[in-house]
């Protein structure tokens, strides 16, 4: 029973249907192209939908938050690794990039006085000012904007429980990595494979951080599949090293291992990490980036003085005890990241809750910041430094967490919901041109490889089983290659890819094609494998710590170093696994004057906070509780039911 | 702690006992808890649906002793029948084919009828149905669903691969009387999603006993019941299922 190949014929394939694929969809069919969404999950279902819902918005708050600032922001948060020219386009369309969800349906509280969404008067961690707006039913009312923005149009079809496997490329006469022309995709609920002849493909399709399931609290989904098929038509990844590692995320009970509970803003203005021995280990939390969170646990962790599941305390007791304050406080834990609390709640012990005891965390995979090299346009490129289009992948197009470059070595909260758009729709608007303007025949050799390969694992009877290895790589990552590395883990990390390459020859998978899930495991398999390689590849090219990168064996990246990104094109290895070759490509740095001033700017945060910790409480009290009055803004009512509320299901609320 | 699963390869169903053997002391495991250890060890193939684990993405969605559950937020008891979603068609094991519902509203939520001054506030009852994590756990026992299947097939029959169920559900009204509510859609854009909801077959609302949602919304009165009040007597007098 051999599977069936259908053949379609489109000018854009988009991967992916979270905020970036919707977006990316949308644009190209406003453009006149015919347009293929193609899904995994369900519509919509997406990183984009379980999200906090937090946006960035520009201008919300303030007047004083330019383009330049917020570009600046997110390049001395991301140590001066994102390219400026990025930067720079996501500070331009930021707030058009939000308004396009808005478009669709989502609808914010208005700050009347200045006539747009309203942003809380408080700044995220590594933001210098305020531009974060909240939602009702966070990432689910996003979703529902880009379902509609999918499901309204005629112009776009879709095909969801569809695993996009591989991208057609005819190669290019000099070397160069050529063009697209379609792509493979297992379409599981109808058991076939369609082959899609498109001269343009943007990937759309997430992040990597299922490569350290169950430690990550992302969707199962992010198994990297854009990454290594870009990799193995011969696109380049950039920051590959960069991972982000949520410091706060649960280490117990055992089904809510890896969730989220809490940002460096949860810690608010009196919260401090803590080792085993309550000795403090980070404080001035709020101001922290991720990554300095997230680097404390693992160093503390690695000089054995972590908690009894390898994390450390979050204690925020010090915010609930203030009679006045303290009710302000569990107020903005209760508002301000909504879902991430009620998983503590129905998580924790009751003391806990009432932050009456300290949190057990752990950090967990959260995003991916590396990804597909790509222009301001989001078209794939290669070269030196900055890149071109000329010397990219002709054709591939990459937006959200599948691309990389903007964040750099670390993401500040609440950008990736307006990148998604910002990129999106500059991808879908580039693919729908590119296909407008390319007149190539019909390539349909190139597809004859890819389908040799996705059809030859039907009816294997090995003794492997694709789920097991799976299991096996991931906790391999986050022992080699997760929040903490060493020269020798990387090392590791090779070996074990070596082995898992060789046994995954040897896999068992049915011969059914209907919703083959042995398959499918197969096929997520193979993209972790080849994008474990990359990360390690980058890793070892990324010399120092910097951002999500933490070597345990090398200092951290000193600040007059020249900035560097890493580069990484595969070629193919033993096993079929790819190998990667490591380049750096130059950054600019942030020119002094402005560097100097943010970090003025954040040195006097941080010391005001210091100073706020020493007065006793009798003072302190009325200051703080004037604060929160501040932040929380007016009140108002909840929604009777919120997705994840406990209410919401029906086993747990019986209990 | 002994678990019956059912699974279907091949469209062959059987049950099978799958023996849970809890990580901690004194653990209360979820549904998704037991089928992510099954298929790490003696079931490594078993299909189903899971994502976020924190009842988020509405996809791990099964039947637990015949009522719908969300896999990764629901305690699982001694003994318990874990089954797919009997009012979809069986794609493998615990997965069903879903996109029979959102295809029915492919072009029936036309962006050209959103008003362009998006700086206005949605009321209380918009935010209440964004709640919605399209689970399709209200999919269960509704009589204007089952009108898809009413050719007498047993099992749930595949919907029109191009457009999806002919009849909907509460997830679908749901979506159009989230339209309705939008102050940003025109008044040309409600008008049509209640025409929408009408051609869906609204008609089998009357008189019923009113659907469940599986994360809670009020869906007998925030849409079944605005919906009803405002197409009013443009609803088919005899409506079949009225009063069963
Ligand atoms: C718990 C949590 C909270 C967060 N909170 C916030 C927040 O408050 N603010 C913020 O800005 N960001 C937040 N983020 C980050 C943000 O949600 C994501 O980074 C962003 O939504 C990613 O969007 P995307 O469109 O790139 O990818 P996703 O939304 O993850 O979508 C990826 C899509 O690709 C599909 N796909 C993947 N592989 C394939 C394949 N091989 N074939 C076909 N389809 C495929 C998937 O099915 C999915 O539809 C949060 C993330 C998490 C996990
Ligand atoms: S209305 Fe309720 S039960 Fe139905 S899909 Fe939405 S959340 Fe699920
Ligand atoms: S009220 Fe209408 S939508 Fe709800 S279960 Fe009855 S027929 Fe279905
Ligand atoms: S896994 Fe997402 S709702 Fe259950």
């Amino acid at each position: 029973m051999a599977i069936e190949i259908e053949w379609r014929d489109y000018d854009v394939i988009v991967v992916g249907s979270g905020g970036a694929g919707s977006a990316a969809a949308d644009a190209a069919a406003a453009e006149g192209a015919r347009v293929l969404v193609v899904s995994k999950d369900p519509i919509a279902c997406s990183d984009t939908k379980i999200s906090e819902g937090n946006a960035t918005v520009r201008a919300s708050v303030s007047d004083a938050d330019t383009e330049q600032e917020l570009s600046d922001n997110l390049r001395v948060s991301g140590a001066d690794l994102p390219l400026p020219a990025l930067t720079e386009a996501y500070a331009k369309d930021s707030r058009a990039g939000y308004d396009w969800y808005r478009a669709h349906g989502l609808r914010p509280k208005i700050n009347q006085e200045r006539q747009g969404p309203y942003a809380r008067p408080l700044a995220k961690g590594g933001h210098t000012v305020a531009r974060s707006v909240g939602h009702k039913n966070a990432g689910v009312a996003f979703s529902h904007a880009g379902w509609d923005a999918v499901i309204e149009s005629t112009a776009i079809d879709y095909l969801e429980d569809a695993w996009f496997l591989d991208l057609a490329v005819e190669p290019a006469a000099d070397g160069a990595p050529g063009r697209v022309v379609g792509g493979l995709v297992y379409h599981a609920a109808a058991g076939v494979l369609v082959a899609v002849r498109a001269p343009a493909v943007v990937m759309a399709s997430g992040g990597l951080n299922t490569l350290y399931f169950p430690k990550t609290d992302t969707m199962r989904g992010n198994t990297g599949d854009g990454y290594a098929a870009a990799a193995r038509a011969g696109a380049d990844l950039v920051d590959m090293e960069q991972v982000q590692f949520l410091p706060f995320c649960l280490t117990a009970p055992a089904s809510y291992e890896g969730l989220l509970v809490g940002e460096p803003s949860t810690a608010s203005f009196l919260g401090v990490l803590r080792d085993r021995d309550g000795k403090v280990i980070l404080d001035g939390v709020y101001l922290r980036t991720r990554a300095e969170c997230s680097a404390a646990i693992m160093r503390a962790v690695a000089d054995g003085r972590g908690t009894a599941n390898g994390g450390a305390y979050l204690d925020l007791t010090a915010n609930a005890r203030l009679p006045r304050s303290g009710k302000g406080f569990m107020r903005y834990l209760e508002t301000s990241m909504p879902s991430a609390y009620r998983t503590a709640r129905q998580a924790l012990a009751k003391d806990a809750v009432r932050c009456e005891t300290a949190w057990e965390v752990r950090p967990a995979a959260h995003y991916t910041m590396g990804g597909i090299r790509v222009d301001a346009t989001g078209a794939s490129v290669g070269g030196p430094d900055d890149g071109t289009t000329a010397a990219g992948l002709s054709g591939l197009f990459a937006a959200g967490q599948a691309m990389g470059g903007v964040f750099g070595a670390n993401r500040l909260g609440s950008t990736a919901l307006t990148e998604n758009v910002v990129f999106g729709l500059r991808a879908g608007r580039g693919a729908a041109h590119l296909a407008r303007t390319r007149n190539a025949p019909p390539a349909d050799d190139a597809f004859r490889p890819l389908i040799a390969a996705a059809t030859a694992p039907f009816g294997r009877a090995g003794d492997q089983a694709p789920a097991h290895l799976k299991l096996e790589l991931q906790q391999a990552a986050w022992d080699c290659i997760g929040p903490a590395r060493t020269a020798a883990s990387l090392d590791r990390m090779d070996g074990v890819i070596d082995d898992l390459a060789q046994r995954a020859a040897a896999v068992s998978i049915p011969e059914y094609t209907l919703w083959n899930q042995a398959f499918i495991e197969w096929v997520e398999l193979r993209s972790l494998l080849d994008v474990a390689r990359a990360v390690t590849a980058a890793a070892r090219e990324r010399t120092a710590s910097v951002g999500g990168h933490v070597r345990l064996d090398r200092p951290a990246v000193s600040i007059l170093a020249q900035p560097y990104s890493t580069v990484v094109r595969g070629r193919p290895g033993p096993g079929g696994v790819l190998n990667f070759v490591a380049e750096r490509a130059r950054r600019p740095r942030t020119p002094t004057a402005r560097l100097a001033a943010m970090r003025l700017k954040d040195a006097w945060r941080k010391a005001q906070a210091k100073a706020l910790g020493l007065l006793p409480p009798r003072l302190l009290d009325p200051i703080l509780d004037r604060r929160y009055q501040a932040i929380l803004g007016p009140q108002d009512a909840a929604p009777p039911v919120t997705p994840g509320s406990p209410a919401a299901a029906v086993a747990d609320a019986a209990e | 702690m002994k678990i019956n699963i059912v699974t279907t390869r091949n469209g062959v169903r059987e049950t099978v006992a799958y023996d849970y053997r809890p990580r901690q002391e004194g653990e209360r495991p979820m549904i998704l808890d037991v089928l992510l250890q099954a298929q790490a060890t003696t079931l490594p193939d078993l299909a189903f649906r899971y994502g976020c684990r924190a009842r988020n993405c509405g996809v791990c969605t099964v039947d637990v002793n015949g009522r719908p559950r969300i896999a990764c937020r629901a305690r699982v008891r001694e003994g318990d029948r874990v089954e797919p979603l009997a009012t979809l068609p069986v794609l493998a094991d615990l997965v069903v084919r879903r996109d029979g519902i959102a295809r029915q509203l492919q072009g029936r939520l036309s962006a050209d009828q959103r008003a362009p001054d998006l700086n206005e506030e949605a009321p209380e009852t918009y935010h209440a149905l964004t709640a919605c994590i399209e689970c399709y756990a209200c999919l269960d026992g509704c009589p204007m669903h089952a009108r898809n299947f009413a050719d007498g097939a047993d099992d749930a029959a595949a919907p029109d691969a191009a457009t999806g169920y002919r009849w909907g559900n509460p997830f679908s009204l749901l979506k159009l009387q989230l339209l309705r509510l939008d102050p940003c859609v025109t008044e040309d854009g409600r008008r049509a999603a209640l025409d929408a909801a009408v051609d869906l077959g609204l008609d089998a609302c009357v008189g019923c006993k009113g659907c469940k949602c599986g994360v809670g919304i009020d869906l007998k009165g925030g849409v079944v019941g605005e919906l009803l009040a405002a197409a009013g007597d443009r609803l088919p007098a005899s409506a079949e299922e009225s009063g069963a």
